[in-house]
């Protein structure tokens, strides 16, 4: 089986803060990962790591078999590896539209300049994640918490990125707007897409998961079955408060 | 922005009054309507890079002024016809203000005013000293030769390339780059987490803005007829080109040009009354009441205006 991401030994430290400890995991390709762990646990720098935003300490990180710790992000995304941000990072002047457009321009000025953007594929992901027709022509600075999450899902979608790290994509949405955006992440693994997902909503997870990994101040505490995983001694003292 | 019937009509309106204007007004006010054309070309120029992508420039008076001095030194040294001179002077802008301000992108938007702001006062106390014999010291370089006779050529010439300019930047703008450029002063780590290198855009952007600022510098030195190292690396200068982009509105091309003459015209209607240094004071106070009323500039206030005028009629 070939692997989509290799995370081995990954440090991170913060001044004296260890963010990420020793920290080792793989995702098959086709497979979707549960990345859990209490307020502060090192979640959001690992997906900034494997994302060249913040470089470990040290460890490595491959993708598709590939070492990609020197890269730069946009060279990480072009190679099939996007993420969300647990805060929507809109561009709020923009519509929804061109909002996705940007995540579906190519890395090239030439082509960028040249080519014209793909007006049908903006609004079928725009659609896609649940957004209406009316809603297209709206600015990023006008949308609901919710709506600006879906964004954040389309605008990661249109890079065109195989394996997709979600960052709480369902905080702040409607139990409808839950079940969209799952419906979403089923058919993108029906199709072979890879993904690590956080979150805090662990009902609204554990469908859309093969296993789970939790973690506690950067430090690996139990893997396997989401269920194994959330009955584990350790995890539910440090993730759960129960003891 | 969508294009309606209107904006042409405006437009074609705008370009045709432009071009029968020295019909209707003296050479005084011909005169005053060339400096303002080159301001507008400085001022897109510097809104391509600052007004789209937030990284504020305050160097742009070093690019205007590498192109001005340039050209006169190839005409005026070395005898290159402007045929040359003009478009050598375009790459030269293009390749200094790459070599010295192109790191400075890579530093986050106060650092990269900062360093812009250092350059250009470099420049300033450079440029007398260095090679006195070439660009004439402080007392600069004079009777370059002329592009045009009497200030009704100059005009149509200053028109001409504002277009031009206008035009390009528009296109420009259209594209894919245009919107990530926007994209990048509106987030740029989210530009990043798109997929795209932020730095080669800005690059782009800063090239393309550096070669209207040299372009429109060397033409602007043409008109003028003398180069002097205060006239170009000034303060003045760069609050003037700022002001304009602020004023007109930001992120558009006819916001730059609108701003532009409303503040040169101004400042010729405060003459007058101020003489002095005081007009730059009125000036940048009503700059600042125009600016506390609608950020988003005269152009704002305009379609606001235009939107109630269509609201009351219907
Ligand atoms: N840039 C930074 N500089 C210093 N410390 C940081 C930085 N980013 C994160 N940290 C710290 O690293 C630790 C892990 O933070 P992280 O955001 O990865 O946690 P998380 O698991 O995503 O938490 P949450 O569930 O609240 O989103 C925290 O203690 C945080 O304060
Ligand atoms: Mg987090």
């Amino acid at each position: 089986m070939t692997m989509a991401l290799e995370v081995r030994n990954l440090v991170k430290r913060f001044g004296g803060l260890v963010a990420t400890n020793d920290l080792s995991f793989d995702l098959a390709e086709g497979e979707s990962l549960g990345l859990i762990g209490p307020n502060g646990a090192g979640k959001t720098t690992v997906f900034s790591q494997v994302m060249g935003e913040l470089r470990q300490t040290s460890g490595s990180i491959a993708l598709f078999g590939e070492e990609i710790s020197s890269l730069s992000t946009a060279q990480r995304i072009a190679r099939g590896v996007s993420r969300t941000y647990q805060v929507p990072r809109p561009f709020s002047d923009l519509d929804v539209r061109e909002n996705i457009r940007v995540g579906l321009m190519p890395d090239s000025l030439r082509a960028m300049i040249f080519g014209a953007a793909d007006r049908d594929r903006e609004d079928e992901l725009a659609l896609s994640v649940g957004f209406t027709r009316q809603d297209l022509d709206r600015p990023a600075s006008e949308l609901s918490m919710g709506d600006l999450r879906k964004l954040e899902f389309a605008r990661t979608l249109a890079t065109g990125a195989k394996v997709l790290l979600l960052d709480e994509v369902f905080a702040g949405l409607t139990t409808g707007e839950i079940a969209m955006i799952a419906e979403v992440i089923q058919d993108l693994r029906h199709r072979g897409f890879t993904f690590l997902m956080v979150s805090h909503d662990l009902p609204a997870m554990e469908p859309l998961v093969d296993r789970a990994i939790a973690i506690e101040r950067g430090t690996l505490l139990a893997q396997g079955a989401f269920a194994d995983v959330l009955a584990d001694e350790a995890v539910r003292a440090s993730y759960l408060g129960v003891a | 922005m969508n294009l309606r019937p209107h904006h042409f009509i405006l437009w074609g309106l705008f370009i045709a009054g432009m071009f029968l204007m020295p019909e209707l007004v003296g050479k005084g006010t011909l005169r005053t309507m060339i400096f303002a054309c080159y301001l507008a070309m400085f001022a897109i120029s510097w809104d391509i890079l600052s007004g789209r992508t937030g990284y504020i420039s305050f160097g742009h008076p070093f690019l205007i002024g590498i192109g001005a001095y340039t050209t006169g030194i190839l005409t005026r040294r070395y005898g290159f016809p402007v045929e040359a001179s003009i478009p050598i002077a375009v790459l030269v802008t293009m390749a200094g203000g790459l070599i010295v301000l192109l790191p400075a992108l890579r530093i986050k938007g106060s650092y990269f005013a900062l360093v812009t702001l250092a350059v250009m006062e470099l420049m300033y106390q450079l440029v007398p000293v260095v090679r006195p014999d070439l660009t004439g010291g402080t007392r600069g370089i004079s009777r370059l030769p002329a592009l045009t006779r009497g200030a009704e050529n100059g005009y149509y010439l200053a028109v001409g390339l504002m277009l031009a300019v206008a035009l390009m930047a528009w296109l420009l703008m259209r594209t894919r780059v245009g919107t990530a450029l926007w994209a990048i002063g509106m987030n740029e780590e989210s530009v990043r987490g798109s997929g795209l290198s932020t730095t080669r855009l800005k690059s782009f952007a800063f090239l393309v803005s550096a070669g209207v600022a040299g372009m429109a510098g060397a033409f602007y030195a043409h008109y003028l007829g003398t180069i002097t190292p205060r006239a170009f690396f000034d303060i003045n200068v760069l609050f003037q080109i700022i002001v304009a982009v602020l004023i007109g509105g930001a992120g558009t091309i006819v916001g730059p040009i609108i701003g532009a003459f409303f503040m040169v015209f101004l400042l010729e209607w405060l003459r007058p009354y101020l003489p002095g240094q005081e007009r730059f004071f009125v000036y940048g106070l009503i700059a600042l009441v125009i600016y506390m009323y609608q950020p988003r500039g005269i152009m704002a206030i305009v379609e606001g205006a235009w939107t109630r005028l269509r609201g009351a009629r219907s």
